[in-house]
């Protein structure tokens, strides 16, 4: 197909989860015919495991789709699938930027959600074309004239003949299709400027390397162009561009203004390759780069220990795998004393670092340890020196230290108004400072406040979703650094500090958080040989205290008829168990108990 | 001449008992015949030169125990004709000691009178508690009065030898219930009492009126209340515990017991029976029909160092006289204590073994987690 840039659009889906992005997106392959029925697995887009199986995109994908319309002309459909959670909520804004138009998916049973509103905000943000979509018409409970309805009440988008569909019985995708070529405006880039690629996805091909996706903004790429990055301020010859399919790549000679799709250059590290960033020429640099671009920093960190010591090297090569394609994840080695050799890894936020064991223990079949998650505290020491920390254990000795400070988020809150009460006392809880409270259409209310980043990922998400039974959405983005009286809170087992098991936390938190923690710990601890006191304590001030009460009884009574295979396969399974607990001290302790910290009353 | 242990498994019971899991049928009469049969095959078969050599070169019969089941079930003269064929693996020490296993309610002066013609003088009774309620609930096919009789009549017999199996930890068991048993027991005037703690074992119908709720096994602290009950009214009568579920008047200790647990050499004969001979172990069929069919020998193993270090820790921490550290030192070439000086001197504070005269030894309390103790003295390096 010729080039032509009124015959493009670029679009994405958005949608509250489950009113059927996925499977919308699943009927548009088909439709178009980039995918026959029989190479159809459901939700196409959703390849890992995981995606499917949470219901959640994790990384962006892009595929095109020639599409001719009723028009009789030929277009060329890009649909931009985004992540959708706030961890990724960056990733989500560069693929939307990469758009002209979003196809807004509504449940024609459930109506508008919370989600469903975030996302329309993002997108207008984004200055996009939104065109709703009310699916899931097929079920009794539908009553798309209320939801079209709500729509234009609620959101305030002309609703006049939208698409009504069912995505799963392949009901009205042909007007979807129509709506997007009728209604989503063409890109219309400069093929003349200086080239100007925006970056929305990286990921590693076995083949080719690092690979980005781009919208190309401005200019044109080709095969053997010498490319920069903005940001990234290294530079590569160009190998292969061309257009995704579902199941694979399209190469063409070059990549032009207003198309989406990737490029090759034979990069090595993902590293250098940053998302937001901005792809020009070396030849002809554009003088800007695309606005927006943010480099992607870790958030939240712990420690990933493999569960068997000699797991060690396994953890790194699955690491070093993950890592190939996802840039935000970083990781470097460190020791523990009760945990050994392991990792300390940084993530975006709690659900990549959930991901990234998940990805672990599945793909790579690793039993792991993981140390409680931290974010990075900035401590000024009294010789005027300020250090980053990101792991407790490496927090100075308090008399080093003059102050220290949390980092904090501005979190947006957007919540029916009859859980405005309870999502206020949980941000006080939280240590939050109130800053703003607005009313937004359809009786819901934007509240915004100030909260220490290390409460938002202790339990805030649980909180919030059983506090508002999941109706209300949040969103943060980090504010600063701000001084904060935090302690470190130690565990110390059998009178030995367990390093793996110490937290920071503010001081007004440490007792509550101490006493609940050696709650956990007691019930995750076995009965051992000996009595074993578990303290929590600051500082060697011992502020909360339980005990595990020694083993009452351990004995096989009888070896029968010089029968000892019982007794020997009971020691080999108590062999195999001690091998799976860590040594503190003279305490075994189960690899969970170690989670303990994480867990909630 | 090395001694030898022979064990030979009678497979056959009048019932099943609620907790029994062993190989054991009730019924299968037309089997006994067969089962003689094979069993008399099979000593003939170790009566002659296998790949362990010529037995009777190397060793002569220091103990034979026949269990089961119920031995005192069958036909006296099948046990007879039985150990009459042993002689043939190996001549029979002059003071070889012969124990046959019985349920009181299967015995007869007629039986125990054969059983002494053959050389049998060891009689173990399985009477497990002197509570007739829960006798019947463990299944037992006999009473509280039927174990009096059967010691009187053993005694009558000429047994001089007379072990009685009891069993405390039982569903419903008070501490009252388990001190009347100990002291009838005691009262008997038995030589040897062996008390074992009821394990429940997965599949039996005790393990399910468990799960379901119908019984509830006493925990772990009233179990040892009930060990430490039998070791202070034992000791009193003059029984010493030499093994962590075994009691014996002086000079009573069951030796064949012991050469488990010392890690002699034992030939196992008959259904699910378990061997140790000369540093290897293998096993026979658990079912009958694996064992009529001629199955033997099975998941035989040559023992590692490592395996032989294992076994002996385990083994000989059960007994009152402990490990042997001068064996231990001899025969794995490096002192015990060394790479568990720290393990055993927790172990010693915490008042859970001690050292002396050459062995290491359980105390009560040690025994009480005897497999605690032993995983923490295997350590890293064994």
């Amino acid at each position: 197909m010729k080039y032509d840039q009124s015959r493009i659009r670029n679009f994405c889906i958005i949608a509250h989860i489950d009113h059927g992005k996925s499977t919308l997106a699943d009927r548009i392959l088909e439709k178009t015919g980039v995918m026959q029925l029989r190479d159809m697995t459901d939700q196409v887009l959703d390849s890992m495991e995981l995606e499917r199986e949470r219901g959640i995109t994790i990384k962006s994908k892009a595929v095109r789709m020639p599409y001719r319309a009723k028009d009789g002309v030929e277009y060329e459909l890009n649909l931009i699938d985004t992540p959708g959670h706030v961890d990724f909520t960056y990733e989500v804004s560069r693929a939307l930027a990469a758009c002209e138009g979003a196809v807004l998916v509504v449940d024609a049973s459930q109506g508008i959600e919370a989600q469903t509103l975030a996302n329309v905000y993002m997108a207008l943000d984004h200055d996009l074309e939104i065109r709703p979509v009310i699916n899931k018409i097929d079920l009794p409970s539908a009553q798309p004239e209320v939801v079209r309805q709500e729509i234009e009440d609620e959101i305030g988008i002309d609703c006049e003949g939208c698409p009504l569909v069912s995505a799963k019985q392949g009901v009205g995708i042909e007007d979807v299709l129509e709506d997007i070529v009728n209604n989503i405006p063409a890109p219309q880039d400069d093929i003349d400027a200086p080239l100007q690629a925006l970056i929305f996805d990286s990921y590693y091909d076995n083949y080719r390397g690092a690979i980005s996706s781009v919208r190309v903004k401005a200019g044109s790429v080709k095969v053997g162009d010498r490319i920069r990055m903005m940001a990234g301020k290294c530079e590569f010859d160009v190998t292969e561009v061309g257009a995704y399919l579902p199941l694979g790549y399209s190469p063409r000679e070059s990549l032009n203004a207003g198309e989406v799709g990737y490029i090759a250059a034979s990069i090595k590290d993902i590293a250098d390759i940053h998302v937001g960033d901005t792809i020009t020429l070396a030849a002809n640099p554009a003088a800007e780069p695309l606005p927006g671009y943010k480099p992607v920093l870790p958030m939240v960190y712990c420690g990933i220990y493999p569960a068997d010591g000699a797991d060690y090297e396994s953890l790194r090569d699955a690491l070093e795998k993950l890592r190939l394609n996802d840039a935000a994840l970083s990781y470097e080695p460190e020791t523990s004393v009760a945990l050994g050799y392991g990792f300390r890894c940084g993530f975006l936020g709690l659900l990549h670092m959930e991901i990234i064991q998940q990805r672990l223990e599945r793909e790579f079949d690793l039993d792991l340890v993981t140390t409680a998650p931290s974010v990075v505290y900035k401590v000024i020491k009294t010789d005027g020196e300020t250090v980053m920390i990101d792991n407790p254990t490496n927090l100075p000795p308090v008399q080093e230290i003059d102050w220290m400070e949390e980092p904090m988020v501005d979190a947006q809150v957007i919540t029916p108004q009859d859980y405005v009460g309870a999502i206020m006392e949980l941000c006080q809880d939280k240590r939050g400072t109130f800053r703003d409270m607005k009313y937004i259409e359809g009786g819901r209310v934007l509240l915004k406040y100030d909260l220490p980043l290390n409460e938002v990922i202790y339990d805030f998400f649980d909180q919030l979703k059983s506090r508002t039974r999941g109706y209300a959405s949040f969103d943060y983005e980090l504010k600063g650094y701000e001084r904060s009286d935090l302690v470190k809170l130690d565990m110390l087992l059998n009178g030995e500090q367990c390093d793996a098991l110490s937290i920071i936390v503010h001081r007004d938190r440490a007792y509550p958080r101490g006493r609940s923690i050696a709650e956990k710990l007691k019930e995750a601890i076995p009965r051992q040989l000996f009595e074993i006191p578990i303290q929590a304590a600051i500082g060697g001030k011992v502020i909360a205290r339980e005990t595990v009460k020694a083993l009452r009884k351990d004995v096989l009574a009888k070896c029968y008829g010089g029968d000892i295979s019982r007794k020997k396969k009971l020691l080999e399974k108590q062999k195999e168990g001690k091998k799976r607990m860590r040594q503190v001290g003279s305490v075994s302790v189960p690899s969970e108990a170690f989670m303990a910290v994480l867990k909630m009353d | 001449m090395k001694p030898l242990s022979l064990y030979i498994h009678i497979p056959f019971c009048a019932r099943k008992c609620a907790y029994c899991d062993f190989a054991s049928w009730p019924g299968r009469e037309a089997d006994w015949g067969r089962y003689f049969d094979e069993i008399e095959a099979e000593i003939r078969l170790w009566s002659e030169e296998t790949d362990f050599g010529l037995l009777s070169e190397q060793y002569s019969i220091a103990t034979v125990f026949i269990g089961g089941g119920t031995p005192t079930l069958v036909d006296a003269a099948c046990l007879e004709g039985v150990l009459d064929a042993c002689r043939g693996i190996a001549p029979f020490e002059p003071d070889a000691e012969i124990t046959v296993e019985g349920n009181p309610g299967t015995l007869t002066p007629e039986k125990l009178a054969v059983c002494r013609r053959a050389g049998v003088n060891r009689l173990s009774l399985g009477a497990q508690s002197f509570d007739d309620g829960l006798l019947k609930a463990l299944g037992r096919i006999h009473t509280a009065a039927q174990i009096k009789q059967a010691v009187a009549m053993a005694r009558d017999a000429g047994f001089d030898n007379l072990n009685l199996d009891l069993m405390y930890a039982l569903p419903g068991q008070e501490m009252a219930q388990w001190r009347d048993t100990l002291d009838a027991a005691v009262a008997l005037g038995v030589d040897h009492i062996s008390a074992y703690s009821l394990i429940v074992e997965p599949g039996t119908p005790m393990a399910a009126r468990v799960a379901s709720g119908a019984a509830t096994v006493p925990d772990d602290d009233a179990v040892n209340a009930m060990q430490r009950e039998a070791i202070s009214r034992l000791s009193a009568a003059g029984y010493e515990r030499y093994e962590i579920s075994n009691y014996a008047k002086p000079g009573f200790e069951c030796r064949h017991n012991l050469t488990y647990w010392r890690r002699g050499d034992y030939l196992g004969l008959g259904c699910a029976a378990h061997s140790l001979l000369r540093g290897r172990r293998f096993h026979n069929p658990d079912a009958l029909e694996d064992y009529l069919s001629g199955m033997r020998r099975l998941d035989e193993v040559a023992l590692t160092r490592q395996d032989a270090m294992e076994e002996t820790l385990m083994l000989s921490t059960r007994t009152a006289r402990g490990l042997d550290l001068a064996a231990w030192a001899r025969d794995f070439g490096a002192p015990f204590n060394q790479g568990r000086e720290r393990a055993l001197a927790r172990l010693e504070a915490g008042g859970l073994i001690e050292a002396g005269d050459g062995f290491l030894r359980l105390t009560t309390r040690g025994m009480e987690v005897q497999d605690a103790v032993v995983l923490e003295l295997m350590g890293e390096t064994v």
